[in-house]
This record gives structure tokens, C-alpha cells and sequence, in this order.
């Protein structure tokens, strides 16, 4: 309690007749005069006038009063007034309480009684609580002398230009890539026809070389902390993928950028590329690519193609840097575009609207382009970029010329390595020589690529080469041996040996195993010197589900088999192997007997004549999801044949001594760098993961590669890297406006009758088919990374890699410029907007009339003609209670600007359909007349709908003037729309703490004195984002919040509120529940006297009150609201207070 | 109004950012409602002890108003939640007591929503009128002092 017993002065205030007119001011003077500590009561005329508050500083003297009740309008209005008032009569400012009897009394209620009555309640709990204040010093704090601006509209670059003029630094933070906003856009300006970007281009340009401006193009705001003088705000720079800084503007990029997307800035009326500047004047003048994220196909691809990169350049008819494109990745462009699975095609979003993108029979019709066109296979042309070739000097040794070996070889040796390559077959490739039959991969396709990779220098390959993997060698090398003589060794050897099934007759003459039979057939085609092709007997039974199972039927029956009969354990569902081989082997008459396992190979004279095999049931799922096979007891059978191909998986069958392997003898390595137990030595490939495809096989080499570099060059193996694909459930990814549903390209095939031999069996795309085909790309990830933008960048300014950064930033002031957007009016359908392609807004034809626009100013329909008659319908969507109820403010004025391009571009007859003219500034109303004069009709009244009539539209409206129906027919529709808050601004006005109105527009704190300060002291706004206005209003208003920062700004201290929370340590019991609920983290626990106890930052304390609230034990109150204050307030306002019995 | 009419008293919680400048609105906006209403106004809805509602209604409140910022805005960033939950609670409690949960309310009133106010403080005003006096012998005010 006060040391000091109350003496309290009231003043009631009548506001001239605003509050007296419906309270009865001396009856609430009377009643004052009754109430407890109250010495002197008195009402005034104007109490926020100067004769008012002289009254009262006299008042305070000569009657000692040590409080003040001012019962007056809302303390938001006034009390900082008066508590300066107090200050000046050397009070404690803080001793004032104000009753609100205006805006919640007298404005709000009727004359009578009982409007008074509340009127008394509200004074007599004004002086209960004043009686409980005590005296606060508000804490001084130093100002940040700097401010930051949100928005880049002609809003924020007037007010960025006035402060930097006045010293002070600027943040200009920009969410597009160039600042200038909507006036950007425009064509000539209302009234005075000035051309809108010979105005505000040497602005931008100004801010952009303004030494106290720093230019925060493509970024938002992600958090702002602090209060006035002091914020701290975190601002998001997106990744532009073009360095700002280094960028020269040349342009060469664009040319080469395979992917159009409509451009934002001619609101789709154009298109643009992928990197783009959104116009030429630009500022930053710099460019930027346009990437959501990695496309679904190129992040599910195992090797990390960049598929949505070379499908875009095959759609430009660009085969040859499609192929480059593949080749980064997948050294194996033929293959892969043959035999891969393609999870890229499961991922496509092309297929959740009709059918996925051909992506594996494109990857192989570049591959097979390129052979075809020796003429233009010339190495791609030099870059500004010097190879990197940081492993020079080491030496790498792979084991297995597999796909996982040789891309691993390829890529090290690119990287500077000298790299011996050993395998034990007679011919390089893995399973793709020896495991993959010809007529799937012809030997040619393979073998060139292979060359390709072998004749890069610094690879070495060693065929006939077997390496021991288990301990010394006295022949050969020897894991050991090459571990002593190399840097680091890769282990690609392969699964090559078929897996036995273990039953009784498995020896017999005629039992063949999947793996070792494709392999005696292909290196006996391959022509390897001592191997003939395996024989088959004319009723060949294949044991397995597989691919090798289905390729060894295939096989079989090319090698004169009469029937083949698959023999599966589950049923067709279940089948490991590929749909569409299951498919092809159907169509060549291969049998399928599902359900069925052998048990014995039953042989006459030491040769198989029938397989005795067992019935099957499914059961429950095992761990690989598929239900397990068990088998019917007693239900067997036999089946004749002459030749049993066991296919049913393979194995390493290789031991490797100290290195570790599974139960299952795979190789067992790091799943992250494919390390394996002994340091520098790697693996990957089917020895690893046990069978699995070449794509697989590449981004295993990819993975073990870069552990590879980290190892050979002494950095961590592991540190960013990670073994799943990235999260891209959060990517928002293009969807294309227009699309149209059209069927996959079919792979010509050759006929089933035509397939004798090992002649491959799929031919091909035709160019036309592949570029076709490549256009039904979605261009997801709209950028498709195919990369050819950095190649031609001479100046190197492009990082496709570049992530985006988050900065912080310590200002004193906050002005918001968000602006506004034009309203979309397609919800209201009778005016077609979206439907009839001759319906545009407002914002469209000031892109058709400007000279930089996509018709180069020329206001044209779609077909190119010009219209011979244009209807404009002013209030489309404001002024309406359905949408926005206010009126938008610009839109007779560019209507009629409009209206006056059209009549003068195109002579047209132009129709204007208003409510009302409302041509209010100056010069706007002889604007008017002039476009009056000029011809164009004005017709009074809200149009109704437009509608089709052949050609044209017709207009429906009432003249209300004339009081008749119009039908109209017209060419031409435009829509004036609403001015509506633009996009992100709730979001944005959360961040800042700020308010909005109804509307969404942000609220000033008073719509008379206050235009632009915002609720929350230091924050500002500037422009349309406040409220709709035009630029002249735009560019005042944008003054005037920089000069109300730069007031801020130019203070050395700023007041902060006291009325901050305290502890009572002794009623503390440190339960630490006020740590937990404060926001702000200004209390925390602290050692007192041997206990803990809650302790108040008073910097971070916000004076919410949340901790207050929330204390158990009462032992933190709030100054100015503690809980005697607010109850006695209480009371009194309830009349049960003893201040009103006094 | 004529003199049979009960008039509740009523005592609202406004919160100084949002709900206090929503209610100032109403006035500048000469939107009417009830004078049966009496503001308090405080920092955040969150400053508002649920004692402070139970203390009213010993007082003779016929109802009690507890208004914050909309959910996002709350000009301290959370305030607005924790008194939701609280005042969750609260209502059931209130039964609990013999006071009927009708008479705490709960809502949120951005400083553009005068009429959403009036709208609010009309109703709330008509229901609790339509419930009568506040079931609770009123108590001697007897506050003491707890402040140091």
C-alpha cells in the first residue's frame, strides 16, 4: 500500500455533448463527490484540452491531490495525454486511472438512467482502483537505429527512399523476386496518363544503389521478437538459385531452359522459363530459377537421374544434352533405358492424371539417338568451369566389372584417381553381359557404353583377373594385397551363384540353375572361346518366380524348347518378377503352374525325366508382406520334362574372410557410406543388397563414390549424409492450369511370330514418339535441373544446390507494405470470368496495353484481332455485400483509363457499366469529363451477367437512368475487381502482432489521427496494405509512416511499459509453473536463502499477466493489474465496494 | 426498459488489444447494446485469474464476459489460449458450485469486431436475463488486502 493516504481528484468530462448528452454529468459529479478518498470532483467541457488539463495541474498544486480519475473517453484515446499532464504537474504519471464513459457508455447506450447509473459505477471502480496504484518508473531502453520495411510495392520503396534520405538504415524486405509491386504492372497511370514504369523504374533503381538500403529481394518474414526500438526480426532468404551478387544479367540462360510455365507477372497471359526475371526492369536486375523442389521421379530414382531434366530436353528436341544430361548419373544410358524397373514411372504425377511419362523407353531413345547420330555426339562444349579433379594422385581398386564396379571406376577417374578395374570373367558388365538375355539387351548397346567407360583415362580394366577375397593369394591379387597397393578398394562382385533347392535328383543330367545357365548362354553369344549354348530338351520345366526365372524361360524356348512351363511356389500375384515380363512371357505361350514346389527330381539312367512336386496353399503373410506357401499335405503330383532350370534367387557364394557378411553371405557395409567392417574398403551392388537392378547398382557406386572422396581426402564419411531419399511429402509441386489428358506413346515392338532368335524384342521411339511423349511431362519441380542453364553461365553465378538462409536482423521501427492483390473474380460465375476467354480483369489488359507486355501493348483478343466493342464493369466484387462490402477506390479511375487506352489503341466503341463515378482527387473529375468527351458511353448500373452469343458476349444490365433493360453484345469483357489484402497478410499480421479489420486490412490505431500506426507501438503501415488506395495516396501515405518511424527512430531511449510482473519471494513455493507458461521466458529459477524461487527478467516481461494467472501460491503479481486492483474494480462496479458507503 | 424487467448485472473482461478497441469500435461506431455490461479491462484474457469470475459472482454478478483476442493473435502469442482452457475448466467447476456454466462466456473479439461485440453483450445479456439472478447468497464484501 501506498505510503500516502489518497487524495483523488475526478474529472468528468462531457466531451461537449458527446458524453453529456446522454449521461447526466452532474448527477455523476454528485455521486462522485460521495465516494471514499475523493477530494475534489469536477467536470469540464474538453478535459483533453488545454484549459482542461491546465485546470487539473493547477488542481494537483493547490489541493495535494496524489491521484487523478479522468472519467473521459477510452484510455486508448487518451491517457497518454494525461499522463504526461500529471508528469508536468510533477505526479507520478502512473497515478491516473481513466473511466471510460464515451466510446463504452455514452456512445453505446441511450439517455436514461441507467446509462448514468453505469456511468457512476464506472467512476466509483475508476477511484476504487487508482486508490491501489502505486508509482512506476518506466524502464529506458536505447533505440535501434534502423529500420525494416515488409513489402517492395511503390508503398515500401518510397518509405525505404525517405529513411535512407534521412541517414537512417533500411532492410527492404521483398517476398517476390523483384521489388515494385503491382504498379509494376501497370501500363499509364490515372489521371495524368504518365507511362507507370518511367516513374517508378528510377525509384527501384534508387533503392536498389541506395547505400542505406539493403535489399532483401525473394525473401519473407519468419519471426519478429522484441517491442518498440528493439525488434528482432528473422527474416527468410529463399534459395534463388542464382547468386545475386554475380549475376550479369545477360540473359544467356533463358534460352537454354528447356521448361515454360505461364508467367506470373503477365498473370499468365505469357509464358516465361524456368529462370526468369519476372520483367526486364527488374531490380534486382538479377535472375532466378523457379525450383520446388526435386521432381517425384528424379528423387525416387535410386541414381539419382535427373529425369524431369532430360524429359524436358528430349521434349525440346535436344537428344544429345539429354543424354549428356543422363549420362552424370547413369553411365549406362541404353541399359537402363531397357532393362530398369523404373520406380520413376510408379512416382510420376503424370500418372495420377491419366497415365505416367515413358521415362525408361526416353532414357533409352536418347541413348539410341546419340548412336545414331555420330555427327552430333562432338563432346559438349567447354565450360567457364575447371574440372575438379581432386583424388589425383590416389589409386582406387574396384573388384567386379558390374555396373556398381564400373560406374564407381567412371567416376573416380573423372575425379583424378587412377582406378584398376579387376574382373574374373572373360567380358566386362556384371549381369548385364552375363545375366540379362540379348534379346532384351543387345550386345551392341552394352558393349558401347562399357567402351565409353573404359576409355575414360586413369581406368584400367583387368579382365580374367579373379581376385581372392579371403586371405593371400600366391597367383594373383588378393583383397589383401590390393588394400597394401591402393588407396581405398570398391567390392562390386555380384550375386552370380544360383541357389540350389536342395531335394533329392537335384545332380541329375538335365538340372540346370538359373544363374550359371544364362551365363554359359551369353558368353557362348558373346563368342568367349571354349563355351557352347546350353542344351534344352523340348519340355523344359522352370522352378521360380523371378525375373531370372522368366528370362530363363524366354530363353529356353529361343533355344527350341516346344513348351515351357513355369513352376511357381505362390500364384501370379506374389511373383517377384516384372509385370510387364510376366506379360511378355505370356504372349511368347510360356506356361505359369502356380501353387507348386518340387520335392524330387526323379531321373532314369542318371538323366531327369519328371519332377515329382507338391501342391501349395497360401498362407499367412511372412515378413516380406507376401503370403507364405505352405504346403498340402498328401497332394503331390508329377510333371514330365526333360530339362529343370532352378531359378530361384542367387547368392555371393564367396567368403571374404574378415570383412563381415550376413547369415545370408551378403556383404555387410554402413547402410550411409557403404563401408564395409574394414576401413577404406567399400561395396555395393547385388553383393550387398543381395539381386537387385542396375539403377540400383548406380546409386549404391554413387553413394560408395563420395565416401570414396571423403575417405581418400581425410573428411568425415558419414556427416550429412543420410540413407533414405529426402522428405518431399512438403513440396508443393507445379500443377499446370491446362493440361490434356492424352494417351502413353506405345513402345513399337517386334511381333511375337518375329521374335525367333535373340533379335531384341522392343525397337524403340520414333523421334516424333519421344518428343510426344517427353511433352506429357508436368514439369513437376517446374525447374528440371537439367542443368544447361549452368553450363552456359559465364559467370558462374548459378548454384542448383543453394538452400535457403535464414538471417536475423535488430531494428527499431517495423513499417508493413504489403499491399494489396486484385480480387479474383471467378466465384461469381455470372460473369464467366475463367469461362469466356474474352472476359479479362483489369490487371490483364494493363498488361495487353503495356508496351512490354505480351502483345507488346497492342489491346487484342485471344485471336489477335482488335475488339470492335468493350464492355468495362466497374464494382465486380466490391460494393457488394456477397464479397467485399467496401468500395475499392481505384477502380472507376483505371476503368476509366482504360476505357481511354481502348478508345485510342483500338477506336473501339467502349461501354463503362458503374453504380456510381467516384473520380474524387484532383484532377480526376476533368478526367472523367475528357473520357466522356472522347466517346465513351457510360451506362448507369451494376451489369448482371455476360453470356455467349456465338462470337461475341452479351452484357446484361439495368439503365437505371433510363430505367430500361441492356442487352449488349460486345467482344470484349473487362472486369474491374475489388482491391482485396494481399495474399499471406493474417499470416503476416500474426508474425508482426499486429491487427486487421473485417476486411483483412491491417487497422491503423486511429482512422483519423493515427492512419498509420499500427496497435503494436513501433509498428507502421504504409500503403494499400492499410487500406485500398491509389498511388498518389499510396506514395503520402508511405511519407508519412516514415516520417512517424523516423520520430520513433530519431529518439535515443524509448519508455517501456512498467507494468511488468513481480515475485514475492516468500510467498514463492518454486514450482517453476510460471517458467513453463510465459512465452517470453522472463521468469526463471533462482537459489534464494537454500530453496529455489521464481525471479522476473524485467527486459523480457511483456506484462501479459499469464504467470500471474497461473501462480499457485499467489506470488506474482502484476503492477498496474494486480489482484487487488482488478477486485476492488470489481466490487465497486458491483456497488458492493466500501468506497461507496463513505 | 420499465421496472419489472430484471436487469442483470454483468461484468466482462476485455482484453486491452483485441476485445477493450472491439468495444471501443462499437462505441465510435454508436453500435448499441445493453448498459447492463461493466468493462474491466486487463492486458491479455490470460491475466484473468478464474478466481476473478468466481469473486463476481459472489459480488451478485449475474454473468461474467471473459473476451481475448482471436486464436493466432494474441498480442502475447499464447494468452488467449491458456484462458480457454481455463475457462474449460471453469465451467464445470461453476456447475459444480450451483451456478449455472450459462453465465461465463467466452469468446473472442478482434479490435475490428464492434459489431461482433455489441452482437455478443446483447445476446449474453438476454440469456442471463432469461436465467434471473445469479443463484448465490450474495457475501459481505470483505476483501482483504493483498497487496503488501
Amino acid at each position: 500500500m501506498n505510503q500516502d493516504k489518497p487524495r483523488i481528484g475526478v474529472y468528468v468530462c462531457m466531451c461537449g455533448s458527446n458524453i453529456a448528452g446522454t449521461v447526466d454529468v452532474p448527477a455523476v459529479v454528485e455521486a462522485s463527490k460521495k465516494l471514499k478518498n475523493v477530494v475534489l470532483v469536477r467536470y469540464n467541457k474538453y478535459t483533453c484540452a488545454g484549459p482542461g488539463q491546465t485546470g487539473i495541474k493547477e488542481d494537483i498544486k493547490a489541493h495535494n491531490l496524489n491521484r487523478v480519475v479522468i472519467s473521459a473517453c477510452s484510455p486508448r484515446m487518451h491517457e497518454r495525454t494525461w499522463r504526461t499532464m500529471l508528469a508536468e504537474a510533477g505526479m507520478n504519471p502512473y497515478l491516473l486511472e481513466v473511466a471510460n464513459l464515451r466510446e463504452q457508455c455514452s456512445w453505446a447506450h441511450p439517455a436514461g438512467d441507467m446509462t448514468t447509473q453505469k456511468a457512476i459505477d464506472l467512476v466509483a471502480a475508476a477511484v476504487e482502483r487508482v486508490s491501489w496504484h502505486n508509482p512506476l518508473f518506466p524502464r529506458r531502453v536505447p533505440v535501434t537505429k534502423s529500420a525494416l520495411i515488409v513489402g517492395a510495392g511503390i508503398a515500401g520503396i518510397q518509405a525505404a527512399l525517405d529513411i535512407a534520405k534521412a541517414g537512417v538504415p533500411v532492410y527492404l524486405v521483398e517476398r517476390e523476386p523483384s521489388i515494385g509491386g503491382h504498379m509494376a504492372q501497370l501500363d499509364k497511370t490515372f489521371p495524368t496518363l504518365d507511362c507507370s514504369a518511367c516513374i517508378l523504374s528510377p525509384k527501384m533503381v534508387d533503392v536498389g544503389s541506395h547505400p542505406n538500403i539493403t535489399l532483401l529481394s525473394y525473401s519473407e518474414i519468419e519471426k519478429v521478437e522484441g517491442f518498440i526500438g528493439n525488434f528482432t526480426v528473422t527474416v527468410r532468404r529463399k534459395a534463388r538459385f542464382v547468386d545475386e551478387t554475380v549475376c550479369t544479367s545477360c540473359d544467356d540462360c533463358t534460352a537454354v531452359c528447356p521448361v515454360q510455365v505461364p508467367a506470373e507477372f503477365d498473370l499468365g497471359l505469357a509464358e516465361r522459363k524456368a529462370i526468369y526475371r519476372p520483367f526486364a526492369q527488374a531490380v534486382p536486375s538479377a535472375f532466378r530459377i523457379d525450383k520446388r523442389g526435386p521432381a517425384p521421379c528424379k528423387n525416387t530414382c535410386p541414381a539419382g537421374i535427373h529425369v524431369q531434366g532430360y524429359v524436358a530436353l528430349i521434349g525440346e528436341g535436344r537428344f544429345k544434352e539429354a543424354y549428356d544430361l543422363i549420362c552424370e548419373q547413369m553411365p549406362f544410358p541404353g541399359v537402363c533405358g531397357r532393362v530398369c524397373h523404373h520406380p520413376c514411372e510408379a512416382a510420376c504425377r503424370r500418372g495420377d492424371k491419366d497415365q505416367p511419362v515413358a521415362i525408361e523407353f526416353l532414357k533409352r531413345f536418347a541413348a539410341d539417338w546419340v548412336t545414331a547420330h555420330p555427327e552430333a555426339t562432338a563432346p559438349p562444349p567447354a565450360t567457364a568451369k575447371p574440372v575438379e579433379r581432386p583424388l589425383q594422385g590416389h589409386r582406387v581398386a574396384v573388384v567386379g566389372a558390374g555396373p556398381a564396379g564400373l560406374t564407381v571406376a567412371r567416376d573416380v577417374a573423372q575425379m583424378g584417381a587412377d582406378c584398376d578395374v579387376y574382373e574374373s570373367l572373360p567380358v566386362a558388365g556384371g549381369m548385364m553381359a552375363v545375366g540379362i538375355p540379348r534379346y532384351r539387351l543387345p550386345a551392341d548397346a552394352l558393349q558401347r557404353e562399357i567402351e565409353t567407360i573404359i576409355s575414360t583415362p586413369g581406368v584400367n580394366l583387368l579382365l580374367n583377373t579373379p581376385v581372392q577375397l579371403e586371405g593371400e593369394s600366391k597367383s594373383g591379387p588378393s583383397l589383401a594385397s590390393l588394400q597394401r597397393d591402393c588407396n581405398a578398394v570398391f567390392i562390386g562382385v555380384g550375386a552370380h551363384q544360383g541357389m540350389h533347392m536342395g531335394v533329392p535328383g537335384e545332380d541329375l543330367k538335365g538340372v540346370l540353375h538359373g544363374a550359371e545357365y544364362l551365363r554359359q548362354l551369353n558368353l557362348a553369344q558373346l563368342g568367349v572361346k571354349g563355351l557352347k549354348t546350353p542344351n534344352v530338351g523340348s519340355h523344359v520345366v522352370v522352378i521360380g518366380g523371378g525375373n531370372v526365372a522368366i528370362d530363363s524361360a524366354m530363353t529356353a524356348k529361343r533355344l527350341g524348347a516346344d513348351k515351357v512351363t513355369v513352376l511357381y511356389r505362390r500364384t501370379r500375384a506374389e511373383m517377384p518378377a516384372n509385370d510387364w515380363e510376366i506379360e511378355e512371357a505370356e504372349e511368347e505361350a510360356i506356361e505359369f503352374h502356380f501353387l507348386a514346389s518340387p520335392i524330387e527330381f526323379r531321373g532314369k539312367k542318371g538323366k531327369l525325366a519328371a519332377i515329382h512336386a507338391q501342391r501349395m496353399e497360401l498362407g499367412e503373410p511372412d515378413e516380406s508382406g507376401r503370403r507364405r506357401p505352405v504346403p498340402i499335405e498328401g497332394d503331390t503330383f508329377e510333371l514330365d520334362a526333360d530339362t529343370v532350370i532352378v531359378a530361384i534367387g542367387q547368392r555371393l557364394g564367396q567368403s571374404l574372410g574378415e570383412v563381415e557378411q550376413s547369415r545370408r553371405s551378403w556383404i555387410e557395409t554402413d547402410p550411409v557410406t557403404l563401408q564395409t567392417s574394414r576401413p577404406g574398403v567399400f561395396a555395393g551392388g547385388d553383393a550387398v543388397s543381395g539381386p537387385a537392378s542396375v539403377v540400383e547398382a548406380g546409386g549404391a557406386a554413387h553413394r560408395a563414390v563420395e565416401s570414396i572422396r571423403r575417405y581418400l581426402l581425410g573428411e568425415e564419411l558419414a556427416e550429412g549424409r543420410s540413407a533414405e531419399p529426402a522428405d518431399i511429402s512438403d513440396i508443393d509441386y507445379y500443377d499446370p492450369e491446362s493440361w490434356a489428358l492424352t494417351a502413353r506413346q506405345e513402345m513399337p515392338r517386334r511381333e511375337v511370330e518375329a521374335r525367333c532368335g535373340f533379335n531384341e524384342v522392343s525397337l524403340g521411339f520414333t523421334e516424333e514418339q519421344a518428343i510426344a511423349e517427353a511433352r506429357r511431362c508436368l514439369s513437376c519441380g517446374i525447374c528440371s535441373e537439367c542443368l544447361a542453364c549452368s553450363n552456359v553461365c559465364g559467370a558462374g553465378a548459378i548454384n542448383h544446390d543453394a538452400q535457403d538462409e535464414l538471417i536475423d536482423i535488430d531494428v527499431g521501427a517495423i513499417i508493413v507494405a504489403s499491399g494489396f492483390d486484385p480480387w479474383d473474380p471467378t466465384p461469381m460465375l455470372e460473369y464467366g470470368y475463367g469461362v469466356y476467354p474474352e472476359v479479362y480483369t483489369g490487371l490483364e489488359i494493363e498488361r495487353l496495353s503495356n508496351a512490354s507486355g505480351p502483345t507488346s501493348g497492342e489491346i487484342v483478343m485471344r485471336s489477335g484481332e482488335k475488339p470492335k466493342r468493350v464492355a468495362i464493369l466497374h464494382c465486380i466484387g466490391s460494393r457488394d455485400e456477397h464479397y467485399q462490402p467496401y468500395c475499392s477506390r481505384i477502380c472507376c479511375m483505371y476503368s476509366l483509363k482504360l476505357a481511354h487506352l481502348i478508345e485510342e489503341k483500338t477506336h473501339a466503341e467502349v461501354f463503362n457499366f458503374y453504380m456510381d463515378m467516384r473520380s474524387f482527387g484532383k484532377g480526376y473529375e476533368e478526367f472523367y469529363e475528357r473520357v466522356q468527351r472522347e466517346g465513351v458511353v457510360f451506362v448507369r448500373g451494376r451489369a448482371a451477367q455476360v453470356s455467349p452469343d456465338g462470337d461475341r458476349l452479351i452484357v446484361r444490365a439495368e439503365d437505371t437512368d433510363l430505367g430500361r433493360p441492356v442487352n449488349l453484345p460486345v467482344d470484349m469483357v473487362i472486369l474491374a475487381t475489388a482491391a482485396v489484402p494481399s495474399k499471406g497478410s493474417a499470416e503476416l499480421a500474426q508474425k508482426l502482432h499486429v491487427t486487421r479489420d473485417a476486411t483483412g486490412f491491417f487497422l491503423e490505431a486511429h482512422p483519423k489521427l493515427r492512419p498509420v500506426d499500427s496497435n503494436t507501438d513501433g509498428i507502421f503501415v504504409a500503403g494499400a496494405c492499410q487500406a485500398p488506395r491509389d498511388i498518389p495516396d499510396t506514395v503520402a501515405h508511405a511519407g508519412a509512416a516514415a516520417s512517424q518511424a523516423l520520430g520513433l527512430l530519431s529518439q535515443e531511449f524509448v519508455e517501456v511499459v512498467p507494468t511488468v510482473a513481480e515475485v514475492r519471494t516468500l510467498h514463492c513455493v518454486g514450482c517453476g509453473l510460471c517458467v513453463e507458461v510465459c512465452p517470453f521466458s522472463a521468469p526463471s529459477l533462482v537459489e534464494s536463502r537454500g530453496r529455489m524461487v521464481a525471479e522476473i527478467n524485467e527486459a523480457l516481461c511483456k506484462g501479459c499477466g499469464l504467470c500471474v494467472a497461473g501462480c499457485r501460491g499467489k506470488a506474482i503479481s502484476l503492477r498496474g493489474f494486480n489482484d487487488t486492483q482488478i477486485l476492488t474494480q470489481l466490487e465497486a462496479l458491483l456497488q458492493l465496494s466500501p468506497a461507496t458507503c463513505a | 426498459m420499465s421496472e419489472n424487467v430484471f436487469q442483470p448485472k454483468i461484468v466482462a473482461f476485455l482484453c486491452n488489444w483485441c476485445s477493450y478497441a472491439g468495444a471501443d469500435l462499437a462505441g465510435t461506431s454508436r453500435t448499441q447494446y445493453p448498459p447492463n455490461v461493466r468493462i474491466i479491462r486487463v492486458p491479455c484474457s490470460g491475466r484473468v485469474d478464474p478466481l476473478f469470475a468466481l469473486k463476481a459472482f459472489q459480488d451478485g454478478a449475474d454473468g461474467v464476459m471473459v473476451l481475448g483476442c482471436h486464436p493466432g493473435d494474441c498480442h502475447y502469442q499464447q494468452g488467449n489460449y491458456f484462458a480457454q482452457r481455463r475457462y474449460a475448466l471453469m465451467h464445470r467447476l461453476l456447475e459444480f458450485t450451483g451456478v449455472e456454466s450459462e453465465r461465463l462466456f467466452v469468446d473472442w473479439i478482434s479490435a475490428s469486431e464492434g459489431k461482433k461485440f455489441a452482437q455478443v453483450v446483447t445476446d449474453f445479456t438476454e440469456r442471463v436475463r432469461a436465467l434471473g439472478p445469479v443463484p448465490i447468497k450474495r457475501q459481505t464484501p470483505a476483501l482483504q488486502e493483498v497487496s503488501a
